[in-house]
């Protein structure tokens, strides 16, 4: 096939360009709002730009509301599920990949299922277990329940299958290494950019949710970013002025943590699918 | 630890080939804990709880299939049942077509920037729905809105009611969903079309087929994995929508866009039936395994090799 004809590659031009505005006019009239006194977010006609500019929304923001406590509490609960799950996943992903045991097959099978389990199912008994079981701590319940999702392990599987040659573990075998010492030196090394992946995907999981904390976390004092923004929505006044400056505020790690492990998760994520 | 070291007792050969023993055990044990303990137990105690009446305190009441038989006449159910078979079409039959059209566009050869658009448009899967979805609400304001306000710069008139009116608070809803998901779907097919080889193109053309012909006879048929890939995916995962119209609407006006998840959440947290919540979620449960069972089976996703 021939470079596209310069006419139909310019249509092709017209049409992602026109995407594009229609993917970006949403979130750039949300960062250009969050720089605007609050009686102009709302002016018509509408003003792209800021004009006059003002900080007011993000330093009341910031003096008025918890918002360091929210970030925290969303990034530690973040961090450290990302980092169990994907240790949890990889270590799985590795013995379905290169192991043969009894059962294999049916534990796969049992896994790949629980991915057709909805969300909205589980979530009523479980919160009721977690309840009744007396757990409260809000790191617990936020953490958890979710460290282990089976789409992590199949990506995992997936590119130890590509990247882990059996002859390597092999001769480290040889050597006398032990089965979790492999996992450790020779297959994590090797799977450095699907841990990316898998980490960018985790962390935005958790960083972003908002259901699941909306039911669990009652105390004010134990918000998470989503949750302290919906509450500023929900207060009586609509301070859509100190929401849209939260808002911006808190995309900021999702876009940074996006941006510098883009090319992982986006390969990561299609790796399974598009291999048949 | 010297692994070279002489005189470390080999294991004994047998050990050797039959395998590295429990260690496989060890490693998927974990995940099976986690699974058992917030996966299948839940499950058990929805299963259970589904049969029973019950408002959060004291002991559940055991009442049958009573919350079944009421779920089969309840027009609300009703509604949301049918509202989340609106959504699934329409993820199925425009949201996917979508997806693959952009995929398309995108693989364009000699194509400049194609990064730049591939990140532009995945960027709402990024961000948290509820951002999202406050965003998404002001743009749709009646009075002070974007939308309305473009509306009547283009065309003189923009009054709509996108979110207080029913069959455009659905539109709207559907709407979110195009934009949020098309360009996470784009990703994947974009992924298939990039391993298509060049060759099957080539011979398509000098047999003379056409752009249509082509696409119809050499993508489509080559893109089947992942298509069925994607549309599980989606199938599955609208089956379960549950941001977009709770963030957006509240499942408003009156149940205009209420969804089966919506109505789960809605009858546990804010109404305190968590045994009728419970089974609604079990009669959820059955349709989308099964969906997905199905649509595995026919297309072959997952099958372990």
């Amino acid at each position: 096939m021939k470079a596209a004809p310069r006419s139909r590659r310019g249509l092709v031009y017209v049409f992602l360009a026109m995407l594009v505005v229609l993917f970006a006019v949403p979130l750039l009239w949300a960062l250009s709002s969050s720089f605007k006194p609050r009686g102009d977010i709302f002016a018509y006609p509408p003003q792209p730009l800021p004009i006059p500019f003002t900080w007011e929304n993000y330093t009341r923001l910031l003096e008025t509301q918890p918002f360091w406590g929210w970030f925290l509490t969303s990034t530690v609960v973040a961090v450290v599920s990302t980092a169990v799950s994907v240790f949890v996943c990889a270590l799985a992903g590795f013995a379905f990949a290169k192991y043969r045991f009894p059962g294999k097959k049916f534990l796969f099978n049992v896994m790949f299922s629980s991915l057709a389990v909805p969300f909205a199912v589980i979530v009523v008994p479980l919160f009721i277990m977690l309840i009744k079981a007396g757990v409260t701590n809000v790191y617990f319940t936020l953490i958890v329940p979710w460290l282990a999702p089976a789409f992590g392990i199949f990506m995992m599987r997936q590119y130890v299958e590509q990247s882990v040659p059996d002859s390597i573990l092999e001769s480290a075998r040889l050597d006398g290494a032990s089965e979790f010492g492999l996992f450790l030196r020779i297959v994590l090394p090797l799977l450095r950019p699907a841990l990316g992946a898998l980490a960018v995907w985790s962390f935005l999981n958790s960083y972003n949710s908002f259901f699941w904390p909306l039911i669990v976390v009652s105390d004010p004092a134990q918000y998470t970013l989503p949750l302290g923004i919906q509450a500023l929505y929900g207060a009586e006044s609509r301070q859509v002025d100190m929401v849209l400056a939260g808002s911006v505020l808190a995309a900021i790690p999702s876009l940074i943590m996006f941006l510098l492990l883009r090319k992982q998760l986006l390969d990561g994520l299609t790796a399974g699918a598009v291999k048949s | 630890m010297s692994v070279t070291e002489v005189g470390v007792p080999r294991r004994p050969l047998t050990a050797r080939l039959r395998g590295p023993g429990a260690a496989p055990y060890v490693f998927v044990l974990p995940f099976y804990v986690l699974y058992g303990l917030f996966l299948v137990v839940p499950i058990g105690i929805g299963g259970y709880l589904s049969l029973t009446e019950w408002a959060g305190l004291g002991t559940p009441q055991w009442v049958g299939l009573a919350n079944y038989e009421r779920l089969l006449s309840d027009g609300s159910f009703r509604t949301a049942v049918g509202n989340t078979v609106i959504y699934v079409a329409f993820s199925v039959g425009v949201v996917v077509p979508a997806a693959l059209l952009v995929a398309q566009a995108l693989n364009t050869r000699g194509l400049k920037g194609r990064d730049f658009f591939r990140l532009t448009f995945f960027m709402p899967v990024v961000l948290s729905p509820i951002i999202i979805a406050l965003v998404f609400t002001l743009l749709y304001d009646r009075e002070y809105g974007l939308l309305n306000a473009a509306l009547r710069g283009f065309f003189g008139w923009g009054g709509i009611d996108w979110l207080g009116e029913p069959s455009w608070a659905k539109v709207s809803v559907m709407l979110l969903v195009l934009w949020r998901w098309t360009g996470y779907l784009t990703i994947f097919f974009l992924a298939g079309l990039k391993n298509i080889p060049r060759d099957f193109y080539e011979a398509a053309e000098i047999d003379g087929a056409g752009r249509v012909r082509t696409f119809f006879s050499v993508t489509v048929p080559m893109l089947k994995p992942v298509t069925a890939f994607v549309a599980v995916t989606v199938l599955v995962g609208t089956a379960q929508i549950l941001e977009e119209p709770m963030l957006l609407t509240k499942g408003g006006p009156g149940e205009a866009t209420l969804s089966v998840a919506m109505f789960i959440y809605r009858e546990a947290f804010t109404r305190q039936q968590l045994g009728y919540a419970a089974a609604a979620g079990v009669v959820m449960f059955l349709l989308v395994f099964v969906l997905g069972r199905a649509a595995n089976a026919v297309y072959g996703v997952g099958r372990e090799r």
